[in-house]
């Protein structure tokens, strides 16, 4: 091919061009026939290898310009594509594809709503058996084994006998998980824990022989009840928002002393005109117990209570969730009923 | 502990109203539940008869009515529907107060009412049928005032007492515990008794002084009045109390309900030989006690004896054969302080619990043993002008002394992290104790549970109120730390959500039933010991037992689709211990998605199951599917694979076998499901973050090649096999299986598989003349190995 061939080759591959865009070719069509590896004009550039310089820098620049103007019709054409291939009559109303949706559970995230405020606060997680021994359940936490305090808490016993003699029970509440951490590491710790507890109690609304709690601690140095109830605060406003008030009044868990019980203000009042179900009217919800570690907790783990101090506190999960998904039923968290799982 | 308003204002006159107590109350850490007013609070409201009923002229519902109070005719408008002349009402006057206000003179659609016909409610009076007008008894006199018929206004509520306030178990102990800490004043005990005469009749013995602190015993002869006054049984019956209208057993409650001792009376004909002796049972000893129970003793039970026999149970309950009867009139009244624990161990060892036993295990006063039986002797004595005290005999054998406390006003500070002054806290100490000597503190007798400056610490909080404790902190800053159980478990819920699976939570416990269902060897169940019902006896050995139970609970609602799991503990027996492993299970059932239009239905199957668990465990760990020949009776023979990581085994998934499912009353078939033990991907996230993520390789620059090939191979041969062999070719990206053909011109012991290849190089890209004979590569080798043919 020479020159002349070259540039007549050029110009009937430009009336081409020109003749596709008044027929509306598709762009992909045009990019097709002149710019893919096979198309007319990338052939053209190819067979410039055989020319001078001078000519492949005339004759390229030429075919670039052709390029180039090809591509720049093909970038601001409309996309002809959608205009033609799909119909208009489509009925836009018709439901989208039903991608699968799974959930969490609302006692899991709850949970982790938990967790990730108490993280904040600088709590880490640990995890304890559901099967547990006497000894951390209860006689390390200061139940002493004739103490009426363990009748708060009835327990399920397992026929099996633990290294110490005692009957195996299932976990009463996250409490051990206290004992087991403060005796595995040294101070300063700040530990959460979450998980299932089992207590031998009938079924209704409002009890579960299975429920779930969190526990907390922090163990360290001049740690008061200031700390504790600074750590209540922010951990309740982040759960239910910075207008949520907390109160303490003083309560009783033989692991701490003093005790106290954390009332959180009710904030679904606003909501029920005049009579709140949730508070029963009275303005503040009883969710967390809570109080300064006992001394004899400290010992119980070889701590010096006099050098470490720290607070502990614990909550129904189960509680939580009903409040926040506004169940009123304890037993539908356990019936896994679709429709209810399907619409949280 | 059940507990009435106008008992406790009986000790502290100048107790606030209800309302006020109540919030005094929560502050001292007592909760209160059931609150029951009683009683009607007002004036000028009398007992009325009703003469005459007309229509109100201006309106349909309303009545005139003619009221009599005796010396007057009242003329009233009333909208109640159950009026009826001659009724007896009550009718409050114009100026009467009543709970909601003073009643006024009133017009009612233009007529003068001269009065109201009170209902129940109208009058502040709980328990009474409010759905009209309360109709009193026609018996009564009109003209009455009201109060002479009902109770004057007073509360019951219920307390609960915590067990560090257990020396709050009384009427008396709570006023005073409100006197100490709010200020209130406190009447001191005072009781008229006679003086004893000092005869010698009964002596006492306590063998042992470390199970009994102190025994008293206080003899009243000559009791002849056996009848219980209508106040004390009335109150009793308040409270929740059968008054039994036996002086003696009625005061001997009434007085632990008012001071908090519990206290028994022996008939003193019935102890033998004229001893007491506070000891412990002996082997084979036996008693019946007060509930007519035959109960076995045992060699630790703490007993009171005659010299021949128990005679009750100390401080759990009293023997049949030395209690009161009908003609008893002499008596000996007990009054002792036993060991809590060994009181405590008693309860336990007979599963017999009773107010008594209750008081004792959370220790009683020292010092409060006299006054509680000279209390009981003077209720016995009020209407009894002959009996007399004939002996009083307080044996101590050793007097119970508390250790002082060193108080530390820093160390108070450092705990509640306030900044009380000394004077704040000495004013709040010397309140509850006069005894508070320079920095010691001695507990009053009835607080065994002060024992630290801990203990301390609380009560000057609850003096001055736990609202004084501030809300800040100077905590150092710790950072927290995830951990890898929890994260495991995210990782989990996060990729089975995504592809559609909802989370559940099942009960831990099931029933034998389910455990037999679930194939599991039943010896190896974890039992309990004492189960609620046998519906939830054995801790679970797998988690598939809900989600079955979540699929049956939901197909009976209508459901035609399900896919669940759930992370949580199984449970298992081995060689004696009992195995509490971490376990993923997941259940799947019915259509893969909701009805679409565009698409037709389409159900999940084994390969769904398959595609789940693949998923899951892509990037965690080195794993692979094996067969299983004897699959766990759970899933089906032929339909269940082995999931092993690493080689070692780490769970299954299957189809739920048709007996499994049968157990469950499913009758549907085609369920499928999987478990496995979590600890694979817990031990993936105790990597650290930079270590356990999928390092980035390089994508080639070249163009990848997508080549087709169809291929009959005989049936016995599985995909895994085919694969196997090609995996190993050269510049093979992969290759998948497209589709699987039997049928119309396939030999029936024959398949036809159509594989898609992708090739990819990093130094070129390949001619259509390299890919065929890549192409011829495989099919040779396919042909060598499995004889393989290509589809015509």
């Amino acid at each position: 091919m020479n020159r002349q061939e070259w540039l007549s080759k050029l110009s009937a591959l430009k009336s081409d061009f020109d003749r596709a865009v008044s027929e509306k070719k598709l762009s992909q069509d045009i990019e097709r026939d002149f710019l893919s590896k096979k198309g007319s004009l990338s052939l053209l550039l190819r067979e410039l290898s055989s020319f001078s310089i001078e000519e492949k820098k005339e004759l390229g620049s030429l075919g670039n310009d052709f390029k180039k103007s090809i591509l720049e019709y093909l970038s601001a054409s409309p996309d002809n594509i959608s205009k033609s291939k799909v119909s208009s009559d489509l009925d836009l109303t018709l439901c989208g594809y039903p991608y699968p949706h799974g959930s969490v559970h609302p006692i899991t995230a709850t949970t982790e709503k938990i967790i990730s405020s108490m993280s904040k606060l600088g709590f880490s997680l640990e995890y304890g058996p559901l099967v547990e021994m006497d000894y951390f359940n209860f006689e390390a936490l200061n139940f002493p084994p004739d103490h009426p305090a363990r009748d708060m808490q009835d327990t399920f016993y397992l026929p099996h006998k633990d290294e110490r003699g005692s009957d195996y029970l299932l976990r009463t509440h996250t409490s051990p998980v206290q004992i087991r951490t403060m005796q595995s590491r040294k101070p300063p710790l700040r530990v959460i824990s979450t998980g299932k507890v089992f207590r031998s109690e009938a079924v209704d609304a409002s009890h579960s022989f299975v429920f779930h709690q969190l526990e907390g601690f922090c163990a360290d140095k001049n740690i008061s009840m200031s700390d504790l109830k600074w750590t209540m605060e922010s951990f309740i406003k982040d759960m239910f928002g910075s207008a949520a008030k907390i109160r303490f009044a003083p309560s009783y868990f033989p692991f701490v002393e003093p005790g106290a019980g954390v009332e959180v203000s009710c904030v679904f009042c606003s909501s029920h005109k005049g009579k709140c179900p949730v508070c029963k009217s009275t303005g503040w919800l009883e969710l967390i117990g809570a109080g300064m570690i006992h001394p004899e907790v400290f010992k119980a783990c070889g701590y010096d209570p006099m050098e470490t101090s720290g607070f502990a506190f614990g909550a129904g999960i189960d509680r939580f969730a009903m409040l926040l998904y506004g169940i009123t039923d304890m037993r539908q968290l356990f019936e896994n009923d679709l429709r209810v799982l399907k619409n949280l | 502990m059940k507990t009435i308003y106008s008992w406790l204002k009986k000790f502290s006159a100048d107790l606030p109203a209800f309302e006020k107590l109540r919030v005094d109350l929560a502050s001292l850490g007592f909760s209160i539940d059931n609150i029951q007013k009683i009683g009607f609070e007002g004036e000028n409201v009398f007992v009325g008869e009703i003469l005459k009923i007309e229509k109100h002229p201006n309106a349909d519902r309303l009545s005139l009515c003619e009221v009599s109070t005796g010396a007057k005719i009242h003329k009233v408008v009333c909208g109640a529907k159950n009026i009826a002349v001659g009724q007896k009402i009550p009718f409050a006057v114009v100026g009467a107060k009543l709970p909601e206000g003073v009643l006024k003179k009133a017009k009612i659609r233009g007529i003068e009412s001269e009065g109201m016909i009170c209902s129940a409610g109208e009058l502040g009076l709980y328990g009474y049928d409010d759905s009209g007008i309360l109709v009193l008894d026609n018996s009564l006199t009109p003209g009455t005032d009201i109060r002479e018929i009902f109770d004057k206004p007073d509360y019951i509520f219920e307390l609960e007492i915590t067990p560090n306030l257990g020396y709050c178990l009384s009427h008396y102990a709570l006023a005073r515990e409100l006197s100490i800490f709010k200020g209130y004043k406190l009447e001191e005990l005072s009781f008229k008794v006679a003086q004893s005469k000092g005869e010698k009749e009964i002596s006492i013995e306590i063998e042992n002084p470390s199970d009994c602190f102190r025994y008293l015993g206080l003899i009243v002869k000559n009791i002849k009045n056996k009848k219980t006054p209508m106040w004390m049984a009335e109150r009793l019956r308040k409270i929740g109390i059968n008054p039994k209208d036996d002086i003696l057993i009625d005061a001997s409650n009434y007085v632990m309900f008012e001071l908090g001792q519990p206290t028994h009376c022996f008939d003193l004909r019935n102890i033998e030989g004229k001893k007491i002796i506070v000891r412990r049972a002996q082997d084979k000893e036996k008693i019946k006690t007060l509930d007519g129970e035959e109960r076995a003793l045992s060699k630790d039970i703490l007993v009171i004896a005659d010299e021949k026999k128990p005679i009750a149970v100390a401080g759990v309950m009293g023997g049949f054969y030395s209690s009161i009867s009908q003609d008893t009139s002499d008596v000996l009244i007990e009054s002792a302080h036993f060991n809590p624990s060994a009181v405590r161990h008693s309860s336990k060892f007979l599963n017999l619990k009773s107010d008594s036993s209750f008081r004792f295990e959370r220790n009683v006063d020292s010092e409060i043993q006299d006054k509680a039986a000279y209390r009981i002797a003077e209720l016995i004595m009020e209407n009894n002008p002959d009996a007399f005290i004939s002996q009083i005999q307080d044996e101590r054998p050793s007097i119970f002394k508390r250790d002082p406390i060193e108080v530390k006003c820093d160390k108070i500070n450092s705990i509640l992290g306030s900044n009380f002054s000394n004077e704040d806290i000495e004013k709040s100490l010397k309140a509850i104790s006069e005894k508070y000597v320079g920095a010691m503190f001695y507990p009053p007798s009835y607080r065994s549970d002060l024992k630290t400056i801990w203990d301390i610490a609380e009560e000057v909080a609850r003096f001055w109120g736990y609202s004084n404790i501030k809300s800040e902190t100077s905590m150092r800053v710790m950072p927290s730390k995830d951990h890898p159980y929890h994260q495991a478990l995210s990782f989990i819920r996060e990729k089975l959500c995504s592809i559609g699976m909802y989370e559940a939570i099942n009960y831990d416990l099931i029933s034998l039933k389910e455990v037999k269902a679930i194939s599991f060897n039943e010896k190896m169940a974890v039992e309990l010991k004492n189960p609620l019902s046998s519906d939830f006896h054995y801790l679970r050995p797998s988690l598939l037992c809900g989600l079955l139970k979540n699929l049956k609970y939901n197909l009976n609602r209508g459901v035609d689709s399900i896919m669940i799991y759930e992370n949580g503990k199984v449970f298992a027996l081995e060689n004696g211990k009992i195995l509490e492993k971490a376990s993923t299970a997941g259940l799947m059932f019915g259509k893969t998605r909701e009805y679409y239009w565009h698409a037709p239905e389409d159900f999940l199957d084994f390969y769904h199951l398959k595609g789940a668990v693949s998923y899951l465990f892509k990037d965690i760990a080195n794993f692979s599917f094996k067969p299983v020949n004897e699959p766990l009776k759970h899933f089906q023979k032929g339909l269940c694979l082995e999931i092993s990581v690493s080689g070692k085994h780490c769970g299954y998934l299957g189809a739920i076998s048709g007996e499994t499912l049968a157990a469950y009353d499913i009758k549907e078939s085609e369920v499928y499901a999987f478990e496995f033990n979590t600890e694979v991907f817990l031990r993936y996230f105790e990597k650290d973050f930079y270590v356990r993520i999928k390092k980035s390789s390089p994508v080639s620059q070249y163009q990848h090649s997508v080549r087709d090939l169809s291929v009959v191979v005989l049936k016995k041969y599985s995909w895994e096999e085919i694969k196997k062999e090609i995996t190993g070719i050269r510049d093979l990206l992969w290759v998948k299986l497209i589709d699987v053909y039997t049928g119309k011109n396939i030999s029936p012991d024959s398949k036809s598989l159509t594989m898609r290849f992708m090739f990819s190089s990093m130094e070129k890209t390949f001619t259509d003349k390299e890919l065929n004979s890549k192409i011829e590569e495989i099919y040779n080798k396919l042909n060598k190995v499995f004889g393989a043919s290509l589809r015509s």
